[in-house]
């Protein structure tokens, strides 16, 4: 699946996408990408098991709070977006 | 007087003769000051059906208790009129430096009345305020015009000018102040050209004082480091600017693509992101008086036939040039945006009435010959030329200059026009936020965003996450909203503040600067009487429930693609309810017991 | 060794927070113009430099007082003595960075007398752009070499 990063989370990835195999939910991605990218990165989604209210996980543009949060399953075409949080007008 | 000077300026334009006024107290703490005072002496001093554009309507600037003062981003001042655009009550605020200068000069506000025979601008130092001479500046753009006037008055005073589009009656120009900053919506410059006045000019060197200065240093301390430590207002804003919202508005589908046709998720959302903006043009970030976040953009495009240095573009005007007119070129939409800032013209209107023209082109209805252009969507010159050809009232610019619903009507197609009550709709596609799309249908100035920030809970989560896609405590949401904001327009300060802070922050520094005791609840209720007052003005203006309603397309069009494939807005099911928790009729007339609840 | 007030240009995002909370402190009102420190805007080179008293070393404003009201601490503050000032303003037309001034709202001559070594901007500033550190070597230097750029900015003459 296609991971967007976005905001000052490219700041941590120094890359805009990624593509990532096999994970079968949001808890399962997010602590690959922690793996990869380390403590500026977890600290950033996560607060012990529960994602942070310092990001924006949207699964094909739905915020995974409405689909279960980090229980929420993960299909091969799907795209994940991770934002800081953010806000203007 | 506390968070206040005391007095108010009256100018009549028609026989130059200026008087000052003192506030009146009631009034001031009824209705908390700026948005909300300016509305309530509109209301007791002008016909709601008079015509916006002649001398009996009036202008009126106004400033808040917080404006001045150490509360977070107290730059702020409002512009109150009958608006050209809608014929709604026009108000716009703006921040900068202007209004804070008004108050140190000693005045809370100044009511134009009539109209000047020739062209004027008002300079007031202090105890001395005056009438002079703006035949020379007449025609000058913004910057001209502010350079212009330092000259002739003081390098340090403040400026609150029209450009070109205001002088000729553009419907959507703006009053910019500080050369970048724009009381932008409503059309308020076209109000002030019609009355010949180019400019204010101020300077100020009294103080601004406040009742408990103790309480007072505590409860802005504690909202600063509220503001500080937030990492929406203390990182978000600063480092990226309210174009941040770009992308994320875009994931979730929401974003407006070619006129609203396309749906809401545009391919080149990349390209015109805060992100790249940060990348490629952004000299550095600028705040506004007394703000600690800092979201303004010093921008400058370095080479190219779009080559130019300003402020902006802002997520709104980035999403009018950009998705809106199809355009990926983020040098172009800095530069039609730099254009706006100088003829004075309002970027969200502008660059969304090209987006419809454009869809008018593609569908054939306007020609080749009547556009002066070839106008399909994502012709990047094409934004840049027509902004300025409609700053100056040129060619096709002519037709732009009415605002998206006159231009469509006038080619047979209002409903083309993405606008509510004539004024257009900005960057969220109510189809993929239902509460955006109730609030543009209900807010008192037409189509507009700032007025109940739905977005806020419903795409960033913001006090709390509401999902988008449903219709489910929207209404009561919104009344919430839109109370509140009216609360933070009438204090002084930012809207922006309220991603950090809220009511309890808010009312605390109401409280210690004026010196009352109102609790927060009777404070929300002060907002409640404002969004009241606003619709009681509107009704008698003549308008109507009817015109509580979004353009087909929103309700009709299935949204095409994206997270909210499917979707249209609900509005059928939402305004009801809406009307029931304002305490309104069917009809959306706020009801007798309503009206003495609110002491109105 | 005594702190210093230190600025950085490229910090201050031109808010005037400073001039807010240093007029509040001094007269507990909000006056900019009775403000110690002044944020002057360079537009057109997008920047924005909060300027106060240097607390220079051999200070000019205190050579040209008649009645010598000005007076330098030991710890290097340059100090006003109100009872003793008699109002001339020679001191206003003597420094050469302007840092000086005549405050109507308060009808005295006033400047920058660091808080009594708390300075209020320090604490205020959002951003960083002003400091109150140790004077090193290096940082002294760097007031120095800031001094130095006000004055080509203003086109003045040192004494």
């Amino acid at each position: 699946m296609k991971v967007k990063f976005f905001g000052n989370i490219r700041d941590i990835t120094r890359i805009k996408e990624i593509q990532i195999k096999g994970a079968a939910n949001v808890g399962q991605l997010l602590r690959e990408l922690c793996d990869e990218y380390g403590k500026a990165f977890r600290d950033k989604v996560f607060r012990g098991n529960e994602i942070t209210g310092e990001v924006i996980i949207l699964v094909n543009g739905r915020n995974v709070y409405f689909t279960g949060g980090i229980d929420t399953a993960l299909n091969k075409d799907d795209e994940v977006s991770i934002f800081p949080i953010v806000a203007g007008g | 007087m506390f968070g206040w000077t005391g007095t108010v300026l009256r100018v009549n334009l028609s026989d130059g003769t200026i008087k000052k006024e003192a506030i009146n107290t009631k009034d001031a703490s009824s209705y908390i000051g700026a948005r909300g005072l300016a509305t309530k002496i509109m209301m007791n001093e002008v016909d709601p059906k008079v015509d916006p554009l002649s001398p009996e309507n009036k202008l009126i600037f106004m400033t808040g208790p917080l404006t001045g003062t150490f509360a977070p981003t107290s730059g702020r001042y409002v512009v109150v009129s009958k608006a050209p655009l809608t014929g709604t009550i026009g108000s716009s605020n703006s921040g900068g430096h202007f209004g804070p200068e008004l108050k140190f000069a000693g005045y809370d506000g100044i009511i134009f009345e009539g109209k000047s025979e020739k062209p004027v601008y008002l300079w007031i130092h202090d105890d001395l305020v005056e009438l002079r001479s703006a035949e020379h500046l007449w025609g000058k753009n913004v910057f001209e015009t502010t350079d212009e006037i330092l000259k002739e008055t003081a390098d340090d005073a403040r400026v609150a000018c029209i450009g070109p589009a205001g002088e000729k009656m553009v419907l959507f120009a703006t009053v910019m102040n500080d050369k970048h900053r724009a009381a932008g919506r409503s059309g308020m410059g076209t109000v002030m050209g019609s009355k010949n006045l180019k400019a204010v000019a101020v300077k100020g060197s009294k103080s601004v004082e406040v009742a408990r200065t103790d309480d007072f240093l505590a409860a802005c301390r504690d909202a600063r480091k509220k503001l500080k430590e937030h990492p929406v207002t203390g990182n978000g804003l600063p480092t990226y600017g309210t174009e941040i919202l770009i992308n994320v508005v875009n994931q979730v589908g929401a974003l407006p693509t070619r006129n609203w046709r396309d749906g809401g998720v545009y391919e080149y959302a990349e390209d015109i992101s805060g992100e790249t903006l940060r990348e490629k043009y952004l000299v550095r970030n600028k705040a506004c008086f007394g703000c600690p976040i800092g979201c303004g953009r010093v921008t400058r495009v370095p080479e190219g036939r779009f080559k130019g240095f300003g402020e902006g573009p802002e997520y709104e005007p980035g999403w009018a040039y950009g998705a809106s007119c199809g355009v990926r070129d983020l040098a172009a939409i800095c530069k039609a945006n730099f254009i706006c800032n100088e003829l004075g013209l309002d970027p969200i209107t502008m660059g969304t009435t090209i987006a419809c023209a454009m869809e008018l082109y593609e569908k054939g209805i306007i020609s080749r010959e009547i556009a002066g252009m070839d106008l399909r969507f994502g012709n990047a010159d094409a934004i840049v030329e027509l902004t300025r050809l409609t700053g100056m009232r040129e060619g096709f610019g002519e037709r732009l200059a009415m605002g998206s619903y006159r231009m469509a009507e006038s080619f047979g197609h209002p409903e083309l026009s993405m606008s509510v009550k004539k004024q257009e709709m900005p960057a969220y596609d109510g189809r993929g936020a239902q509460g955006m799309g109730l609030e543009y249908a209900t807010s008192n100035r037409g189509g507009c965003h700032v007025r109940g920030y739905m977005t806020s809970p419903e795409i960033l989560g913001i006090p709390e996450k509401l999902d988008p896609l449903v219709t489910t405590d929207k209404a009561a949401w919104l009344k919430t909203f839109q109370d509140l904001t009216a609360v933070v327009d009438s204090a002084g300060i930012c809207l922006f503040t309220t991603f950090a802070i809220g009511l309890p922050e808010i009312s605390s520094m109401l409280r210690d600067a004026v010196g009352f005791d109102a609790s927060n609840e009777e404070i929300l209720k002060a907002g409640e009487r404002i969004w009241n007052l606003e619709r009681l003005f509107n009704i008698a203006a003549g308008f109507t429930s009817e015109d509580d309603t979004l353009p087909p397309r929103l309700l009709k069009e299935p949204m095409p693609s994206g997270p909210a494939k499917g979707k249209v807005v609900e509005l059928e099911k939402m305004l009801p309810e809406y009307y029931s928790v304002r305490g309104w009729n069917e009809e959306g007339i706020p009801t007798e017991e309503k009206l003495a609840e609110l002491s109105i | 060794m005594s702190k210093i007030l230190t600025i950085s240009p490229d910090k201050c995002i031109g808010c005037r927070s400073c001039e807010l909370i240093c007029s509040f402190g001094k007269m507990q009102a909000f006056n900019p113009k009775s403000s110690r420190v002044s944020v002057l805007a360079f537009e057109d080179m997008a920047v924005s430099v909060p300027i106060m008293c240097m607390q220079c070393e051999d200070p000019s404003c205190m050579k040209v007082c008649p009645v010598s009201a000005i007076t330098r601490t030991i710890d290097g503050t340059v100090l006003i003595d109100d009872d003793r000032c008699i109002g001339c303003k020679m001191c206003v037309s003597a420094c050469p960075l302007g840092n000086i001034s005549f405050s109507t709202a308060e009808g005295k001559v006033v400047k920058c007398d660091l808080c009594g070594g708390e300075p209020k901007c320090v604490e205020y500033c959002p951003s960083g752009a002003i400091q109150y550190k140790e004077a090193t070597p290096s940082n002294l230097s760097r007031k120095k070499l800031i001094a130095e750029r006000f004055k080509e900015l203003f086109g003045e003459v040192n004494q």
